[in-house]
Parts: C-alpha cells; structure tokens; sequence
C-alpha cells in the first residue's frame, strides 16, 4: 500500500513534467522500455535494486545502460532519482501508473482479451470497435490465449469483466442446475 | 387444710354437746332416781314437784343447747359450709360449662379439621390430577416434538443427500459436457461465439 502510494507519486511527479514539456507521451514510451528492459534483464534488475550492492556500484551500472540508451535527460535524472532513493525496484509499479495517467489524459483505455482459441484480424478489429462504443474512449487491446476458457472471450476493462466464454457458461449452467432451476 | 379444721370443729361440737347432755342428764336422772324411791311417800304432793323439776331441767337443757350452740358457732359454720357448697357448685357448673364450651370448641374444630382435612384431600386429588394432566400433556407435547423433530432431520437429511446427488450429477454432466466440447469444438463455433459476444457488448451500450 504505501510502495503503491510512492509509486504514483513519482509517476506523477515524471508526468507533471511531461505535461509541462508535452513530451509525456515519449517520457511513458522510455519508462515503458526500461521497465521491458528490467524484466527481460532480471540480472541487471537484481544488481540496480538490490542493496547488497553500494550505491556507487549500482549507479555505475545504471549509467553504463543509460548512456547506451537514447532516453531523454529528463528520464535519465528520474531513473537516477529513483535508485539514489532506492525507488528503483518500483519501475514496474511507476510505468504502471504513468500509464493509468497517460491512458487518462489520452482518453485512452486498455482491455485485457483473453481468448480460447486466436482471434481473426476482423473480429478483434470489431470487438474493439465494440469495446470503444462501449466505454466512449480508445481501446487499447492487449490479446492473450487461454485453452482452458474452451471457447468464447473474456474481455477486463479496469474493474470491468465481461465473460462470454464457453467456461463460464458452463459454470452459470452447473449452478443453475444445482440450485434446481431446470427443475 | 380448711376441710380438717371444719370436721375437727364438728367434732369438737359433737363432744361438748354429749358432755353438756351427761352433765345435766345424769343429775337429772339421779334426781329422777331420788326421787321414784320417795314414790311411795310423796305420790300426791311429788307430782308438782316432779314437773316443776322437769320443767327447770328442760329450760336449763336449752339455755345450755343455746349457749352452747352459740359458743360453738355451728351456724357459721353451716353457712360457711353452705356457702363453701355453693361455690363449689357454681365452680362445677361454671367447669362444667367450660369443659361443655371446651367439647364444643373441640368438636367445632373437629369438624372444621375434618372439613379440612376434606378439602385437602380434595385439593391434592384436584391437584394431582392437574399434574397427572400436565405431565401427559407435556410428554404428548414433547413426543410430538420429537416426531417433528425426527421428520425435519429426516426431511432435511433427505434434502442433503438429495442436493449432493444432484450436485454429483451436475458436476459429472457438466466435466462431460465441457470435455465433449473441447473436443468437438471448431474455429467456426469460436467465430459464433465472439460474434455472439461482440453483438452482446454493442447491446450494452
């Protein structure tokens, strides 16, 4: 709860300047990198948020990936503020929230697809065309495959679920049938 | 203590009445005595004489008797006694009174106890057969509880089992169902589906 809570303040801290500057847009894309980064690089994870490591050590790491990258400055003293505060294991968190804000102000939502079996190009472009009536703002989908739904689609959107898989038909008829409606 | 000095004073009485009696009949007698042997002489001008001499001698005996009956005071004492009497009868009659009262009372109570005693029998037979009462009822009453009771478990045992083999039975149709269509489910089915949800969605809005 209170690393959640200090991780919006530092996502909202970067945005306020993103704002200001109108390049939050680009400031959430490097985030969004160095978070894909760090998850694809657990090593490097481990050594810039572990404190075994002094901070010097792990600063010097840090700068070695920095000045490879072609992050702005601005990113660059936020990722450096991040670690001096060891702040840094909270980027997966930070990215998250910036995007909740970025989302926001783009009017722009996210729905999480998960379907039985891979969606045609023209369903999901209809589903999504779907989901923007529905909700009024841009759909973002993020599609993923799930065997066990049998067939159908789950669609979240925030604290949305909307379940039209075979699954969950299933189940709704086993519970029908267990508290004796068919009767 | 009263009762001997009031014989002992009759006594004495008695024995001074017989002394006074001796003292003036003896002289009398030997006077009388005295005078049968001169019979002969002084027949004519004795018989005078003779009842003037009785006549003394009777006056002397009840000057004496009156005398003596006065010293001796038997008239108190006879009153006394009478009185004494009296009381005594008024002290029977009053105890015999009492002891009546005393029967009455008795028997007054003896029949209000009776009477009593009656009601209390009747009161325990009354009572006695109000708890006779209760306590069937309350064992009718408890073994109807009982048999409620038995075919409520029954009934809700029934129930139980009844809903765990419809659950069983759900649950066996429903795994068979979801492994029938995995199996036979197509592309075109999963197409149906989400074009099915797709129009569901546009519903909502």
């Amino acid at each position: 709860m209170i690393s959640s809570k200090i991780s919006r303040r530092y996502a909202k801290a970067l945005f306020g300047i993103g704002r200001e500057d109108g390049n939050y847009e680009a400031y959430g894309k490097c985030l969004e990198e160095f978070s894909r980064f760090c998850n694809e690089n657990e090593t490097f994870y481990r050594v810039i948020s572990s404190k075994i490591f002094s901070t010097e050590e792990r600063k010097n790491v840090l700068e070695a990936v920095l000045a490879k990258s072609d992050f702005p400055d601005v990113v660059k003293n936020f990722l450096r503020v991040l670690l001096d505060k060891d702040r840094i294991a909270a980027i997966a968190d930070i990215t998250d929230y910036y995007r909740k804000l970025t989302d926001e102000v783009s009017n722009i939502t996210r729905a999480r697809i998960i379907t039985a079996r891979p969606l045609k190009e023209d369903a999901l472009e209809k589903l999504k065309q779907g989901l923007e009536r529905l909700t009024g703002k841009m759909v973002i989908p993020q599609v993923s495959e799930d065997g066990s739904l049998i067939g159908g689609v789950v669609v979240q959107i925030g604290d949305m679920v909307l379940d039209g898989s075979v699954k969950a038909q299933l189940e709704g008829l086993k519970e029908s049938l267990k508290r004796g409606e068919y009767n | 203590m009263s009762r001997f000095k009031g014989l002992f004073r009759i006594y004495r009485s008695i024995v001074l009445y017989v002394m006074c009696g001796a003292l003036f009949w003896i002289p009398a007698g030997l006077a009388w005595a005295a005078e049968h042997g001169g019979e002969a002489a002084a027949h004519e001008g004795g018989d005078l004489k003779d009842l003037l001499a009785r006549c003394i001698n009777f006056a002397l005996m009840v000057i004496i008797l009156f005398v003596v009956i006065r010293k001796s005071s038997m008239k108190d004492f006879f009153s006394s006694r009478r009185e004494e009497i009296r009381r005594k009868l008024d002290e029977l009659r009053k105890g015999k009174e009492a002891a009546e009262s005393k029967v009455r009372e008795l028997e007054q109570k003896l029949k209000a106890f009776e009477a009593e005693k009656e009601q209390i029998l009747e009161q325990f037979k009354a009572e006695g057969l109000a708890e006779k009462e209760r306590i069937i009822k309350e064992a009718e009453e408890r073994a109807e509880q009982i048999l409620q009771q038995a075919e409520f478990t029954i009934q809700r045992e029934m129930e139980a089992a009844r809903a765990r083999i419809r659950e069983e039975i759900v649950d066996l149709a429903t795994g068979k169902a979801e492994e029938i269509i995995s199996k036979e489910i197509t592309d075109k089915d999963q197409e149906h589906l989400v074009n099915e949800f797709i129009e569901r969605v546009e519903k909502l809005h």
